[in-house]
């Protein structure tokens, strides 16, 4: 057999482009949105009490003060949205991906203060997904605005 | 002939109400006193027996209003001083005595006596503060014979004063709950069939005491004791004491007995001193009773060790065919269970009578605090089936009362208030009285080696 019969194609490169693209662009998207539920509604008051109460579980077990993390928490449900929705449609993708890899180093971060230790292994495999679609990014196809 | 259906008015009944009345007029010039303004709620108390569980006694009476401790007494200056001391701390002026005769003979204004003595001396103790007309409330077991038992139900009748047990489970407000909204009150646990229950103690050493602190062996002599050894020891000793069924069992089989209403009439049990060499008293004892209740017999099995505390610790656990409650007087120990079979309990859950449990067994997986509320989570791996005739599993319930205060402390406020305002007691001595002879009577059957039969007289005094 060929060596060049068994490299992968440059459209096997595309493919799992997209799927990355596609479950990361999902997570984040989902991840955004169940953030704004409550009992099974979803609004802004359920957001805010959501967000507080993470900001002073993290606060309470950690150095990180409450205005820092109060901050982080009630802007990130917003940027997943926007990072999700972003990869999805295939804007800016590269600079989205940066993004998400940031955001979750970012969350990484808050867990390993509170020592979290299958949370930071969890977020640690979409840090791992972020490489990967970076590495991949050069076969990005059907992107809406190109970075 | 009276009139009343017999099941309207049994003998349980007639000593029921004859308790309640006999301390409602013991309790009267108390409640006159407070009545009419010429005196308070003050109670006068003293100790007679200041060890490990008289301390026990005064630190949970040091938190109830109105108890002033007038005197304490022990034979050992070491407790003596030590309660003395404590109880000057938080402002009480105790006189000290190393003899109860010259302390009921000096000091008079005392209402009544904790008596915490090793048990061998409880008749006699209990039976002096009764003859001086003082009230009485002694540390379980009643008495290590049923004579000094039965002596101490008659003083407190022919005194007319009060005689409460230290069975303090009775005055638990769980125990209370469990009793009058799950068992009795609403039959959740349906037909009651066995009860099981256990205390498991680790191994422990021997008491010992300080240099040169000890007793003189003619000062030992004097109040009964063969040397320092035993007198730090006496729960070992057949001669002071009934050994682990009665210091552990007796809680818990009071328990038994009270909750069912019934005291047994069989008894067996097997037991030996399998592990140390130093006791008399076996360490390792097992008894079986057969209850007659009105719905059936109950079997009960009663298993006390002090030799690990493996095996959950110390609980009773009621098991019928709706139900099942294990309770324990460590609320962690405490469960209650709801068979497959039985109806729902969401109308008790609504009436506050079980709980859903917040946390242990039953419980959701704990939120931690940066957590969502309210996320369904899934699952683990569901239980392989080992066999096909297992049936469902229970559902798991709490009992939605706690007991926020130390666990001596509510059955000392139901005697102070049995002298201050004629509250019934909780643990009158006729009743304990019932206790004591199914506790006495499992080590007449680990000796006999047979099953042993209760006459329904056995538990009158």
């Amino acid at each position: 057999m060929s060596e060049s019969s068994s490299s992968p194609t440059r459209c096997e490169y595309t493919y799992a482009f997209l799927l990355i693209r596609l479950w990361l662009g999902l997570r984040a998207l989902f991840a955004g949105l169940e953030k704004f539920e409550k009992g099974g509604s979803y609004s802004f008051t359920a957001y805010y009490e959501n967000m507080g109460r993470m900001a002073a579980g993290i606060t309470g077990a950690s150095f990180l003060p409450l205005w820092a993390t109060k901050l982080f928490a009630m802007s990130i449900g917003y940027l997943l949205i926007v990072v999700g929705v972003t990869l999805l449609l295939g804007i800016k993708t590269r600079l989205t991906l940066l993004a998400h890899g940031l955001l979750y180093v970012a969350l990484s971060f808050g867990l390993m203060l509170v020592q979290e230790g299958e949370g930071v292994a969890w977020l640690g495999m979409h840090v791992a997904l972020v490489i990967g679609g970076l590495l991949l990014v050069q076969h990005n196809r059907l992107a809406l605005v190109r970075d | 002939m009276s009139d009343l259906p017999s099941s309207l008015f049994t003998r349980r009944d007639f000593l029921s109400t004859s308790a309640k009345l006999g301390a409602f007029i013991a309790a009267a010039p108390y409640v006159a006193r407070g009545a009419d303004g010429t005196g308070s709620d003050q109670v006068n108390v003293a100790v007679i027996g200041c060890g490990e569980q008289g301390r026990i006694l005064i630190n949970a009476a040091l938190k109830i209003p109105g108890v002033r401790f007038k005197a304490v007494c022990d034979i050992w200056p070491v407790n003596r001083n030590y309660a003395e001391n404590i109880l000057k701390k938080f402002g009480h002026d105790p006189k000290p005595f190393e003899d109860y005769r010259e302390l009921l003979a000096t000091v008079k204004d005392i209402d009544a006596v904790i008596i915490a003595t090793p048990d061998f001396k409880h008749a006699e103790h209990t039976v002096a503060a009764h003859k001086a007309g003082k009230h009485v409330y002694c540390e379980k077991l009643m008495s290590n014979t049923v004579e000094g038992a039965r002596s101490m139900v008659v003083a407190a009748r022919e005194s007319k004063k009060l005689l409460q047990l230290g069975h303090q489970r009775r005055s638990n407000p769980r125990y209370q709950h469990a009793k009058d909204k799950i068992v009795t009150g609403n039959r959740l646990l349906g037909r009651i069939t066995n009860i099981t229950g256990e205390w498991h103690r680790a191994v422990s050493a021997d008491l010992g005491f300080p240099a040169g602190k000890g007793l003189s062996d003619a000062k030992l002599a004097e109040y009964g004791y063969a040397n320092m050894h035993e007198f730090r020891n006496w729960r070992w000793f057949k001669k002071y004491a009934g050994g682990p069924m009665s210091d552990l069992g007796a809680h818990q089989i009071d328990v038994y007995n009270w909750m069912l209403g019934v005291n047994p009439r069989t008894c067996m049990a097997s037991g030996g001193v399998d592990y140390y060499k130093t006791h008399e008293w076996y360490d390792n004892a097992i008894a079986i009773f057969e209850y007659p209740t009105t719905e059936g017999i109950v079997r009960a099995t009663y298993n006390v060790l002090t030799t690990t505390s493996a095996g959950g610790g110390y609980h009773e656990y009621f098991m019928g065919d709706e139900g099942a409650l294990k309770i324990s007087e460590n609320p962690k120990a405490t469960k209650l269970y709801r068979e497959a079979r039985a109806p729902e309990w969401d109308e008790w859950t609504t009436k506050g009578v079980v709980a859903a449990p917040l946390s242990g067994e039953g419980a959701p997986p704990p939120v931690k605090p940066w957590e969502k509320v309210g996320v369904k989570k899934l699952g683990g791996p569901s239980k392989a089936t080992v066999d096909v005739r297992e049936t469902a599993a229970l559902s798991a319930w709490d009992i939605p009362v706690t007991l926020d205060k130390a666990i001596h402390q509510p059955h000392l406020e139901n005697f102070f208030d049995a002298i201050r305002k004629g509250t019934p007691l909780n643990c009158p001595g006729e009743s304990a009285f019932a206790t004591a002879v199914t506790i006495l009577k499992i080590n007449e059957a680990v000796a006999a080696q047979k099953t042993l039969t209760f006459a329904p007289g056995d538990f009158i005094a």
